[in-house]
């Protein structure tokens, strides 16, 4: 049950990925693609790529040298995709406030310059196998892309709740998936990457993927099941209030 | 393996910081009312005494070095004080224009967006204000450190009348529905 090629790791490689290009045709459907065209592009190439790496695994005919060049292309396309999806979050969140646009687009560039130093640090630190570089390099390209993106996530988090920004609901959910993603594949890929855990690699995949499945599921709810509204009762407003507080902020702005 | 080890209670840490915020904003959408009642009265004319750099340069030649750091000190801590409750204001007032974003009218949504995106300037240039006391702080004879809080303050001065003028809690209230 918890090897690789059993049904579940069957299910848990293809499904997800079919549930995503569900859930990229729905959102195109309802004309989100437009709303969220990083995340739509993402659904839509990440689960088609992840499926052909799935076919070239299971298909006899491709050789393990054809495979892994065939991963490391997926594995740079996924994580430009990722990349540009947390850049969609981020400009999402602040670029609708120039009062912290600009501050959080500098504090961005420099975590990520950081994260980027840091990532650069761990790769060098770990080892490398000289007999099958293309796979240990895979690995520490894994855990590079995903050091820098939850790095990412998790500040894009820290700066919203200090400045109590809420996202929408949609937003959220994509940003809360690709955090919980992010950061539970940092986690196994750091270890595989470090040689730990030889005997248990399979139940690691199995981790990745029942993850990523439970993310899958996280998008589906958050963009396509509307939030319960709740019902405000009308409160009996005194007159120019609206004007008086319009006032204040005319003041604010040229103090 | 002990880079494996940094980098998996990193990831947890990230991952429970992550689920925690998402845990909270979904008992403030719960708990979404009584926000105006949050807001702390800012004594304006207070704020203004402290920062006064004429106030700062008559006890630097009353007092004695000695005692003109510790009173310095005292008037720096009370300073903070007042900017971190402009600071938590700001972040109820960024939660109450968030609130009012989503009106069907767009006049509305653009007070309220216009409201939130000022409350974010009054949090960023507290956050700031409160970097610069914290080192007058550890420096209270550092002449430099007294200009750039009063330059905050004047930023911060529109945003902390505009708090002032919030005493009456019940007001952000109407305001809040009427957006």
């Amino acid at each position: 049950m918890l090897q690789a090629h059993s049904l579940l790791w069957h299910y848990l490689w293809v499904a997800p990925n079919l549930f995503l290009l569900l859930l990229g045709l729905l959102l195109w459907r309802r004309g989100l693609n437009q709303r969220y065209p990083v995340f739509f592009a993402f659904a839509i190439l990440g689960a088609t790529e992840q499926l052909v790496v799935y076919a070239t695994d299971v298909v006899p005919s491709v050789t393990p040298g054809t495979w892994w060049l065939i991963f490391w292309t997926g594995l740079l396309v996924e994580g430009l995709l990722k990349f540009a999806l947390v850049g969609e979050i981020f400009a999402r969140i602040f670029d609708p406030y120039p009062s912290v646009a600009k501050v959080g687009k500098f504090m961005i560039r420099g975590v990520g310059v950081v994260l980027v130093l840091a990532a650069g640090l761990a790769a060098a630190c770990t080892p490398k196998d000289g007999l099958f570089g293309i796979v240990s390099g895979a690995h520490i390209l894994e855990q590079t892309i995903y050091l820098i993106e939850a790095g990412l996530l998790a500040f894009i988090f820290v700066v919203s709740s200090y400045f109590r920004l809420t996202l929408d609901r949609p937003l959220f959910g994509v940003a809360l998936g690709l955090s919980i993603s992010a950061c539970v594949h940092l986690a196994t890929w750091a270890v595989m990457a470090n040689g730990g855990l030889p005997e248990k690699r399979h139940l690691l995949d199995l981790l990745n993927m029942a993850t990523y499945h439970a993310c899958v599921l996280i998008w589906f709810y958050y963009l396509l099941i509307p939030s319960k509204v709740a019902a405000t009762p009308a409160v009996p407003l005194p007159e120019n209030n609206l004007e008086v507080w319009n006032r204040e902020l005319e003041r604010l702005v040229q103090p | 393996m002990t880079l494996a080890i940094i980098l998996v209670v990193a990831a947890a840490l990230a991952l429970i910081f992550i689920l925690g915020v998402a845990v909270s904003r979904s008992l403030q959408v719960t708990a979404g009312s009584g926000l105006a009642e949050q807001i702390q009265p800012i004594d304006v004319e207070a704020f203004r005494n402290l920062v006064d750099p004429a106030e700062d340069e008559y006890l630097r030649r009353r007092l004695p070095a000695a005692e003109f750091r510790l009173v310095q000190r005292e008037r720096l801590r009370a300073t903070a004080l007042y900017v971190q409750a402009a600071g938590r204001n700001a972040a109820v007032l960024v939660r109450m224009g968030q609130a009012a974003l989503t009106a069907g009218n767009p006049d509305t949504a653009e007070a309220a967006r216009r409201l939130v995106d000022n409350a974010l300037l009054l949090r960023r240039n507290a956050t700031f204000a409160l970097l610069r006391i914290y080192f007058a702080l550890a420096w209270p004879n550092s002449g430099w450190a007294a200009a750039p809080i009063l330059r905050g303050y004047e930023q911060l001065n529109g945003s902390a009348m505009l708090l002032g003028r919030l005493q009456n809690p019940a007001a952000p209230v109407r305001i809040s529905a009427m957006l």
